[in-house]
């Protein structure tokens, strides 16, 4: 007979984010997943969630939903209580399993503050879109693929052709590493940031990819993830 | 050596000098170029300066010639293809050139749905591009100029850019070669006319007699409007007058 805590030990071990809420929304248990998935959104998000997809009587109910919560994606939830006190929810993941990263020897080394300035030029018309810099000219040369770069890019910058104004942020993320061959590398982060709320297309996320840079779509607004590899 | 400056293209216009300034910071990326619009809008050009020093091509050429095997595709490291919208496979093409940097030219319709070009640049019509226009005419018109002897301003040429540059340099020489054309030179212009006409058909007074009038009764309608006017100054009476306008109007239409 198993006991309680190995049940327990097993969720804390899952892939997919499982969270238990009480009937006012207050967390009372989750595990490691799910305290990942907190970083990109709010329990309180996720207590709304929950109460929408929830049976109408005690049990359980499963639903097929696409849900995207910054770069991680999930394809179906559960939702289930056997009393009036608890809820909770388990979220599915959806794993990419063929990823395609740029190595290292297909980069070159350029300054990435001229493709985007390329990428700008060739994708804005200035007479319709005003464009606002921010940039951290401290972040050096540093070794991209030069072509799948500017293709990504591309893809961003199309997304917001028909905004009024733009602004593009580059800056390193304080804090924030990424290892590659054993070697701790820093992140930089291209935001843009529109008018209007944008949303990323799969055309951007598929070309990201190439790329090894992740997308982020945050309150509509679109964020470009790279290392820094010098 | 590589000269940066680009100074065959000409670049006054807001739109132009963004196309330079991509052109400019593009010429050391090791990426392809795609250089679109209509005909006549300087995308050779442009691809001439970013790629200086390397060969040209039809696009479709190389397919052939690859199709044939008839080049050897991998003895070159860049390559400048002209109208790549005219190739019958696209994805072989390319997938053929992965290894070679390209620069390219399209129509301004064209779509690179294969992403083979990171970098695309658009040239505007020169309609669109007022001080491109300007100072193209006023280098055709010193360039015809000092060919045919003349001093002719802009006012005194008529301009066509509906094939952009191509139509520009062509109907800014045609005017002033025309204004320069003395009455001799007409004369043996016609001369030759003749005499090339007459060796492929029989041709009487009358057959020919259009060549004269069309261009005479034209000028006189434009100078004197009225048919009373015109057949005075041309000393014929107005029911003659009256019966060629109308025999050359049914027929051309332009007078």
């Amino acid at each position: 007979m198993y006991s309680d805590s190995f049940y327990k030990a097993f969720i804390h071990e899952s892939i997919n984010p499982f969270i238990l809420f009480n009937n006012e929304g207050k967390l009372i248990d989750f595990n490691n997943e799910a305290e990942i998935l907190f970083n990109s959104v709010s329990p309180k998000e996720i207590f709304e969630l929950t109460l929408n997809h929830s049976p109408h009587n005690f049990g359980f109910e499963r639903k097929y939903i696409n849900l995207k919560y910054a770069k991680m994606k999930y394809y179906a939830l559960l939702v289930g209580y056997i009393d009036d006190e608890h809820i909770a929810i388990e979220l599915y993941k959806q794993i990419n399993i063929e990823k395609e990263i740029a190595k290292i020897q297909d980069a070159q080394l350029t300054n990435i503050f001229s493709l985007i300035d390329i990428s700008k030029n060739t994708n804005f018309d200035f007479t319709k879109t005003t464009i606002t810099e921010e940039y951290d000219t401290s972040i050096p040369e540093i070794r991209v693929n030069i072509n799948n770069f500017l293709l990504t890019l591309n893809e961003c910058f199309k997304l917001f052709k028909e905004s009024k104004k733009v602004k593009i942020a580059v800056h390193v993320k304080v804090g924030e590493y990424e290892v590659i061959d054993d070697k701790k590398h820093s992140i930089a982060s291209i935001r843009c940031k529109a008018d209007t709320l944008i949303e990323a297309s799969q055309e951007l996320e598929r070309q990201a990819l190439k790329s090894h840079i992740n997308v982020f779509e945050v309150n509509g607004y679109i964020k470009l993830e790279f290392p820094i590899i010098i | 050596m590589l000269k940066f400056d680009m100074e065959n293209f000409i670049a006054l216009s807001l739109s132009s000098k963004k196309a330079l300034h991509v052109a400019k910071m593009s010429v050391a990326l090791p990426v392809n170029i795609l250089i679109l619009g209509e005909i006549g809008v300087g995308k050779k050009t442009l691809a001439q300066e970013i790629l200086q020093n390397s060969q040209s091509y039809e696009a479709t050429e190389i397919e052939k010639l690859i199709l044939n095997k008839q080049i050897d595709i991998q003895s070159f490291k860049s390559l400048i293809l002209y109208n790549i919208d005219a190739l019958i496979n696209k994805k072989q093409f390319f997938e053929n050139l992965k290894t070679l940097r390209i620069i390219a030219t399209a129509s301004q319709n064209y779509k690179d749905d294969l992403n083979t070009f990171p970098i695309k640049i658009r040239l505007e019509p020169l309609s669109e591009r007022k001080e491109d226009l300007e100072e193209l005419i006023s280098i055709y018109i010193k360039e015809a100029n000092k060919i045919y002897y003349s001093n002719k301003t802009a006012h005194d040429v008529e301009i066509d850019i509906s094939k952009n540059g191509i139509s520009l340099k062509q109907s800014i020489y045609k005017s002033i070669l025309l204004s320069s054309i003395t009455k001799n030179d007409i004369m043996d212009i016609l001369y030759k006319y003749f005499i090339s006409d007459l060796k492929s058909r029989d041709r009487s007074y009358k057959d020919l007699l259009d060549i004269f009038e069309i261009p005479l009764l034209k000028a006189f309608k434009e100078r004197y409007k009225s048919q009373v006017q015109m057949a005075n100054h041309l000393c014929i009476n107005r029911m003659t007058l009256r019966k060629k306008l109308n025999s050359y109007y049914k027929v051309k239409k332009n007078v």
